[in-house]
């Protein structure tokens, strides 16, 4: 048996043997990246250049300050596609959402109330999307909304109405306002995300103990004030979470719109992680890619750190 | 007695309504998976025609028949590659994860709280910010274009570092100590002893990374150019744009993509959806 002493010294290089190398890890791929991405921003940067020694960055690759931010606000015709990536993600994500909760919340409500063996059926039913390839979605609702053969037109021709000459490629098609592809695109998205959101609804409705309700109920409390006074008061953390996880996640839009509608028409679906991919890895341009990449990292810290706010209040019952 | 039979009634008419909604909620979840199987038995004539059918008239395994005798597609060359990179990246993680959530659970040192809190900003740094450079790296790595180049930047998983940190904080230390008796050293500990403890949330854990990386489109988009290098999604895109005119093809590889997926769904549903419940991760 060896002393106390050599035996934590033992424990302290095991652990120093597992974390050095993670530490070190990460520095090349998650530290280093982070950098870089910074710096990219401030220059005119493309690989197709040789420029300086240090990361290819100077030279024909040079230094340009702030130029690429202010360049988000001039006329070219790149930052007009870049603002209007940022419009069109913006609604998007803003649309998503309540729509989300619309259907997840009653959603999740009406399952928990079933009995336990068709809870888990319907529940497993509708979570299958959400693990299915998007790519795989974008084709098959691409053949759903396909203006001749799709199953989309022929149920609407099928009920008697005069189904629109195209829902994704149609730029004068508009919805409320919104352009047609986009509705399209938040249809087929919220069929494939869902099922997340109503999984946790539904965990977190189980976690509401039962003495809760049946007080409410001995009170006198009908279904509708069950709701508002007992039940959404406790999902408040949940609500909050899945706010934010779904905000976040349509943010970061990208599969989707690049495979059906690839951005089109006339940039109408055109997404901000689509503008960054097509610019840094089509065009070449990735200073400006990186510049466009840390405004949509502002955007997704501004909606982390909320939730880290308000999510700090520790509910207890 | 009447409000006895009222309440009766008003109870039926909730219970017709709910499975109402449920019904029709279960219909538009299953009517595209539905309709690709369906249209991937349609011949091509068929698929085109105006106005189009919904069950097929003379169902035929033309479509998948023509997918596995194209030369284009050497579809066992693609499943290896998805397979390849899934199965290395569930390997990777289930090894890093558990192994580094055990040190930050069991282990005192100086700069733990430091390195746990690095480990744990990853979560916070959202893909599309490294991209560019991560792509940068690879380029000077000469890793682009190479299924490694899919795994190597993703061999640690800040989130599995957490989870496996607090299920391992549930096993008690007195099989720990037990083992140092024994004169294990600290990684046969690690390997013998807590290792077997985990193989709920490695279960968890590998299904997660294992979907994710199948289902990977963007970080593969970036890194590979070479046709025979791609996986199962970029093959699904490229194939679906080269035969654009035959949509039963299209359907037809879609299919062939779902599959794998979805029998895995089935198997593992249970754990899957817990998991998706408890941790709200995508």
């Amino acid at each position: 048996m060896a002393s106390p002493g050599s035996l934590r010294r033992s424990q302290r290089r095991f652990a120093f043997s597992v974390m050095t190398p993670i530490m070190i890890y990460l520095m090349i791929f998650s530290l280093l990246p982070m950098i870089w991405a910074v710096i990219l921003g401030f220059f005119d940067y493309s690989p197709a250049r040789v420029g300086g020694t240090i990361f290819g960055l100077g030279e024909s690759n040079p230094f340009v300050g702030i130029r690429n931010y202010l360049d988000m606000f001039s006329d070219s015709q790149p930052a007009t596609v870049f603002r209007k990536s940022v419009s069109n993600t913006f609604l998007f994500t803003f649309l998503i959402l309540p729509l989300n909760l619309a259907i997840t919340l009653p959603l999740a409500i009406i399952i928990e109330r079933s009995h336990a063996r068709v809870k888990g059926f319907f529940r497993a039913v509708y979570f299958l999307p959400t693990v299915t390839s998007a790519v795989a979605v974008a084709l098959i609702w691409g053949a759903i909304y396909n203006p001749q053969a799709g199953l989309l037109n022929s149920m609407i021709r099928t009920i008697g109405m005069t189904p629109p000459k195209a829902w994704l490629s149609d730029p004068q098609a508009f919805v409320f306002g919104i352009p047609l592809a986009m509705v399209a695109l938040i249809v087929a998205h919220l069929w494939q995300d869902f099922g997340y959101n109503l999984v946790i609804f539904i965990a977190a409705l189980q976690g509401i103990p039962q003495n809760l309700r049946d007080a409410a109920m001995v009170d006198g409390a009908n279904e509708q004030q069950m709701f508002w006074y007992v039940t959404l008061p406790l999902l408040q953390p949940t609500l909050l979470f899945v706010c934010v996880m779904t905000i976040l996640s349509s943010l970061q839009m990208f599969i989707l719109a690049q495979v059906m509608t690839a951005g089109g028409p006339r940039e109408q679906t055109t997404t901000m992680l689509m503008s960054i991919y097509s610019n840094a890895f089509r065009y070449q341009n990735m200073g400006w890619a990186a510049a466009m990449s840390m405004v949509l990292f502002g955007i997704i810290m501004l909606f982390t750190i909320v939730q880290f706010r308000f999510l700090r209040s520790d509910w207890e019952y | 007695m009447t409000t006895q039979s009222q309440t009766n009634f008003s109870h039926l008419i909730g219970a017709v309504l709910r499975y109402t909604v449920l019904g029709i909620g279960l219909s538009v979840t299953l009517l595209p998976f539905v309709y690709v199987i369906l249209s991937s038995l349609k011949t091509p004539s068929e698929i085109i025609q105006i106005p189009p059918s919904f069950f097929p008239k003379a169902p035929t395994w033309q479509n998948f028949i023509t997918i596995f005798n194209d030369p284009k597609v050497p579809l066992g060359l693609f499943f290896f590659n998805s397979s390849f990179v899934a199965v290395a990246r569930v390997g990777v993680t289930l090894f890093t994860s558990s192994l580094a959530g055990y040190i930050f659970a069991r282990y005192e040192f100086g700069g733990k709280g430091v390195m746990f809190a690095v480990i744990m900003a990853q979560i916070m740094i959202p893909f599309q910010m490294i991209m560019i450079p991560l792509y940068l790296i690879l380029v000077k790595l000469q890793l682009i274009d190479t299924l490694w180049g899919l795994i190597i930047p993703a061999m640690i998983d800040a989130f599995g570092i957490f989870m496996m940190r607090q299920f391992i904080e549930g096993i008690p230390r007195e099989l720990i100590d037990a083992g140092r008796m024994d004169g294990a050293t600290e990684f046969q500990i690690y390997w013998n002893l807590i290792l077997p403890q985990l193989s709920a949330p490695l279960a968890s854990l590998g299904i997660f990374t294992f979907m994710a990386t199948w289902n990977d489109y963007l970080w593969p988009l970036i890194v590979i150019t070479t046709h025979e290098r791609r996986t199962l999604p970029l093959l699904l895109t490229w194939y679906s744009s080269s035969h654009g005119s035959r949509p039963s093809l299209t359907m037809a590889a879609s299919v062939i993509v779902l599959l794998p997926i979805v029998l895995i769904y089935i198997l593992f549903q249970r754990q899957i959806v817990a998991n998706a419940a408890t941790s709200g991760f995508k």
